[in-house]
């Protein structure tokens, strides 16, 4: 299957291409979420849509620190609305077959490790991200 | 029929115990129709003798079945015209009754199942000469099939395959009903429409109403199909039609003649059956329309803000134009706001048959009068409501209203009134749903409040009858004595407040003890325009709407007066809580705040409180966007719009800001 | 992962045998209603991948349910549970948008079967 291969920071990650609307240039700031968890880094105003964006460094739970530069935000296609992933930069697009176990601990968003070439990739599931962020909300 | 595939014994309890509970309300029924038939006591009846019609023979109890079937069908002509339920026809469905409970009790017992021939000739006669037909000879077939008639010949000027090149491509089906299935018309016409999903139908044959009567010789039926969609996608959805096959797909070559003007007349033309003077436009392209002309208002509103940039010179003739460009676009916003109207007989004309429901199993009598019912609000307003409404209702004939022997003696008549009234006062509609019962107890709701430990009785010393009488709608709060069936499930009078602010509406509660309650909504027109207050806090903006307002006052902090170790604002006669806006949405505060801060006045779910804000920010009309998820998940927010310079800003939910 | 699944249906008894049909066939039941309002709020909060509707309950019938249930989810997937007779009333369920039917008295295969062809698993 085809994948959005991105990285948050030096780690590489990949979304099924089906999944995704769009990657977009990240804005310069967003506008805060009150009371909502750490991950949520605010909305941003898209072409009149106001779209909610998630630091996906943040949801995932992988080490601290910013993501570097303005960074660019991947809009999952969640049928009547969308969810923003705010990370690093986009690579390309992969087809990826093999997809193994994910690591131990990994968070519950995480749906495998794949490989391309010598480098490991860490393969995301749309529903389960979505999942975890209305927990994230839910449990704050 | 097939029997049933599975041990029926482990049912047998189940069957009987709700069996027996269909046939006790269908008693009851009778017992009513007696006093006099209405559509909605029919209707009522024949949702009992369905349902023991499905669960017998989902038992295998043919017998029992059959009678529960006659008694439907005799029903079922009855409901075209009320007024021949008399006394010799209440008696025949009263003798079914008893003899259906006399089924049901062998059957638990696994007894043989009585023989009720008599019954069933009594049944079917009386039936025909109700419905004016002669009772028929044998049992009916399951689908009158028709004699078999050869192919009709295609017409000479038949719609082909459209010349004109823009045009989707057009395949030919042929698609075949599995003979097996034992509802063909039903099959074809699934199959029709889930093809209808990927395009335009033409040249189907048989007829649609063929189709839908199970009319398709050998089970045959042929199509063309114009659609974006490749052969495999096509062939892939007919995939997920059970007990229809796709025998053959072909693409047809863009080489016929064009399609002749007089298309209109064809019969086997089944696109656009509706007349065209009214066309049926999905509620999510509505929604969408609503969406743009929206993002319209804000993208002009962007412009205008852009203008003030522009050297003064050149301003004139701009702002003339972006003027212009604004009416517009207002007028399109309208327009569409106009088209999204709803009456509110959508959620009134369901109220007459539940209200009989509800009283039934309450034993209460009840008579539901509604005026206004052709009063419009915007469809998502309609829609919020509906449950919200029900609730109501039941609520005031489940608690409101007394049983009728309490009337009696109470000098009433023994039939309860509730009455909802719509009506339009300027710019909003006022719906009243009111009871003529018992009036709610205030006392006894300040007693279950201070025992729920939802306020201290200090607490409720300050409030007023008009405040006490809310705390109704406070969550967890139920004066019911336990939790029934009628009004204990689903939405409480909290999620009625709630939905009534969602939509921008208030809702006010009157009683008089002994003469009854009234639930007031007002509510706005329409939802998606709503005015704003801008403040600032910290460095955000947030909204508050207008509604909810009560006014400003700018005062120093250190003139605040204390209660209880917690500031308060003196506000006219009033003295009001203060909250700190920065705190309730976790915002740093100014580093600076101002020595006169703006405390702003609004309505909270326990009566006015005062907001701490930073700055005010002014007045905005602003296009008003719900939240989607997880944004939805926030308690205290209502919406978010889009402010002119793109920036978005998110519109305050008061009430639960500062309960949630 | 088991498809999950919503029952609506006003009787209990019937509930309870497609309840097990289902369970049998490997896939979860995951809510049950008993009217169409109930039915409208179980679907919006537990998000079932399938739903089978009665077309004739109390207070809002299963019709108005499939309508109201696709308004709020336009992939709904709303399967209805007819009687032998209610043609006219399951060819208006379909033009609400229901996308198949099963009848009553409901036969394990014919359900599964029906249920698997809808969810694209047959």
């Amino acid at each position: 299957m085809r994948h959005v291969l991105f990285r948050l920071e030096k780690d590489r990650y990949a979304l099924p291409l089906s999944a995704i609307r769009e990657v977009v240039v990240a804005p310069e700031s967003f506008t805060r979420v009150p009371r909502s968890p750490k991950a949520m880094k605010g909305v941003m105003n898209l072409r009149g849509r106001v779209v909610p964006v998630v630091d996906l460094r943040e949801l995932l739970e992988v080490g601290p620190g910013p993501v570097g530069g303005p960074g660019r935000v991947v809009l999952l296609d969640r049928g009547r609305r969308e969810l923003g992933l705010l990370i690093s930069e986009v690579d390309g697009i992969e087809s990826l077959e093999k997809i193994g176990p994910p690591a131990p601990r990994a968070s519950l968003a995480v749906k495998g490790l794949a490989r391309l070439g010598a480098i490991p990739v860490t393969v995301l599931d749309p529903d389960a991200l979505d999942a975890t962020v209305a927990r994230a909300f839910t449990t704050k | 029929m097939a029997g049933p595939s599975w041990d029926t014994s482990r049912y047998l309890t189940l069957f009987g115990g709700e069996a027996t509970e269909h046939l006790e309300a269908l008693g009851k029924d009778v017992v009513a129709l007696e006093r006099g038939a209405t559509v909605a006591l029919v209707d009522s009846m024949f949702r009992h003798a369905h349902s023991v019609k499905g669960m017998a023979s989902s038992m295998a109890f043919e017998g029992t079945a059959k009678l529960a079937h006659l008694l439907e069908d005799l029903l079922g002509t009855l409901r075209a015209d009320v007024a021949r339920a008399d006394a010799a026809v209440a008696d025949v469905i009263l003798q079914t009754v008893d003899a259906l409970g006399l089924h049901v009790k062998a059957a638990v017992a696994s007894e043989p199942l009585p023989d009720h021939g008599a019954l069933v000739t009594k049944l079917s006669e009386l039936n025909a000469a109700l419905a004016g037909k002669p009772p028929p000879v044998a049992p009916s077939a399951p689908t009158p099939t028709p004699v078999s008639q050869p192919e009709p010949a295609r017409p000479v000027a038949a719609p082909g395959p459209s010349a004109d090149a823009s045009a989707p491509p057009r395949f030919s089906l042929k698609l075949k009903i599995n003979p097996a299935s034992n509802q063909p018309g039903v099959r074809g016409f699934l199959a029709y429409k889930r093809l209808s999903t990927l395009g335009n139908v033409f040249d189907l044959k048989p007829p649609l109403d063929d189709v839908k009567a199970g009319r398709v010789p050998q089970g045959t039926i042929t199509l063309e199909l114009e659609s974006d969609q490749t052969e495999e996608a096509i062939t892939r959805t007919m995939r997920t039609v059970a007990d229809v096959e796709l025998e053959s797909i072909s693409l047809l070559v863009k080489a016929a003649p064009p399609p002749p003007p007089s298309s209109e007349s064809d019969p086997n033309r089944v696109v656009g059956q509706e007349p065209a003077r009214t066309i049926r436009v999905r509620t999510e392209v509505m929604d969408q329309f609503l969406d743009q002309a929206g993002e319209l208002l804000l993208a002009t509103s962007r412009v205008r803000e852009l203008t003030r940039s522009v050297p003064q010179a050149q301003r004139p003739a701009l702002d003339e134009a972006v003027n212009r460009l604004h009416l517009l676009v207002k007028g399109l916003h309208d327009k569409v706001m106009e088209a999204r109207m709803t009456p509110i007989a959508v959620i009134t004309d369901r109220l007459p048959r539940a209200a009989r429901d509800i009283a039934r199993r309450r034993n209460r009598e009840v008579e539901l009068i509604i005026t206004g019912e052709d009063i419009e609000l915007d469809r998502a307003i309609v829609d919020e409501l509906a449950d919200p409404v029900l609730h109501l209702l039941r609520n005031a004939i489940d608690h409101g209203l007394e049983t009728p022997e309490e009337r009696k003696a109470g000098n009433k008549p023994p039939r309860g009134k509730v009455t909802i009234a719509v009506r339009r006062q300027r710019d909003r509609v006022v719906f009243e749903l009111s009871d003529d019962g018992r009036g709610v107890d205030v006392e006894r709701v300040k007693a279950l409040v201070v025992e729920r430990g939802l306020l201290t009785a200090d607490h409720l010393q300050t409030l007023t009858e008009r405040e006490t009488l809310m705390l109704l709608c406070l969550p967890g709060f139920s004066t019911a004595r336990d939790i029934t069936d009628i009004s204990g499930r689903g939405v409480g009078l909290d999620a009625v407040r709630r939905a009534v602010d969602q939509v921008g509406g208030t809702l006010e509660i009157e009683t008089t003890p002994g003469r009854g309650t009234t639930f007031r909504l007002s509510l706005p027109l329409t939802v998606a325009v709503v005015n704003l207050l801008l403040v600032g806090v910290g460095d955000e903006v947030y909204g508050l709407p207008i509604g909810k307002v009560g006014g400003v006052v700018e005062t120093a902090r250190e003139r605040l007066s204390m209660s209880q170790n917690a500031p308060v604002l003196q506000f006219g006669q009033s003295v009001l809580p203060v909250h700190e806006l920065s705190a309730l949405l976790e915002v740093p505060p100014d580093v600076q705040p101002p020595a006169l801060v703006p405390f702003v006045v609004v309505d909270g779910d326990d009566g006015r409180l005062a907001l701490a804000v930073d700055r005010l920010l002014g007045q905005r009309e602003v296009v008003l966007k719900g939240l989607s998820k997880p944004l939805d998940l926030v308690a205290g927010l209502a919406g978010v719009t889009i402010l002119g310079n793109g920036q978005p800003v998110f519109i305050l939910d008061v009430a639960r800001l500062v309960t949630a | 992962m088991a498809k999950k699944v919503l029952v609506v249906d006003d009787s209990v008894f019937m509930r309870d045998i497609i309840k097990d049909i289902f369970a049998a066939g490997g896939f979860t039941v995951v809510g049950e209603a008993g009217n169409g309002v109930e039915a409208v709020e179980k679907y919006k909060e537990l998000k079932p991948d399938l739903v089978t509707m009665d077309l004739v309950m109390p207070y809002r019938n299963g019709i108005d349910a499939t309508r109201e249930i696709l308004r709020g989810d336009n992939k709904a997937l709303v399967v209805m549970c007819s009687a032998l007779g209610q043609e006219t009333m399951v060819m208006e369920a379909i033009e609400a948008g229901a996308v198949d039917f099963i009848v009553k008295p409901p036969r394990a295969e014919d359900v599964l079967a029906v249920v698997k062809k809808v969810l694209g698993e047959a």
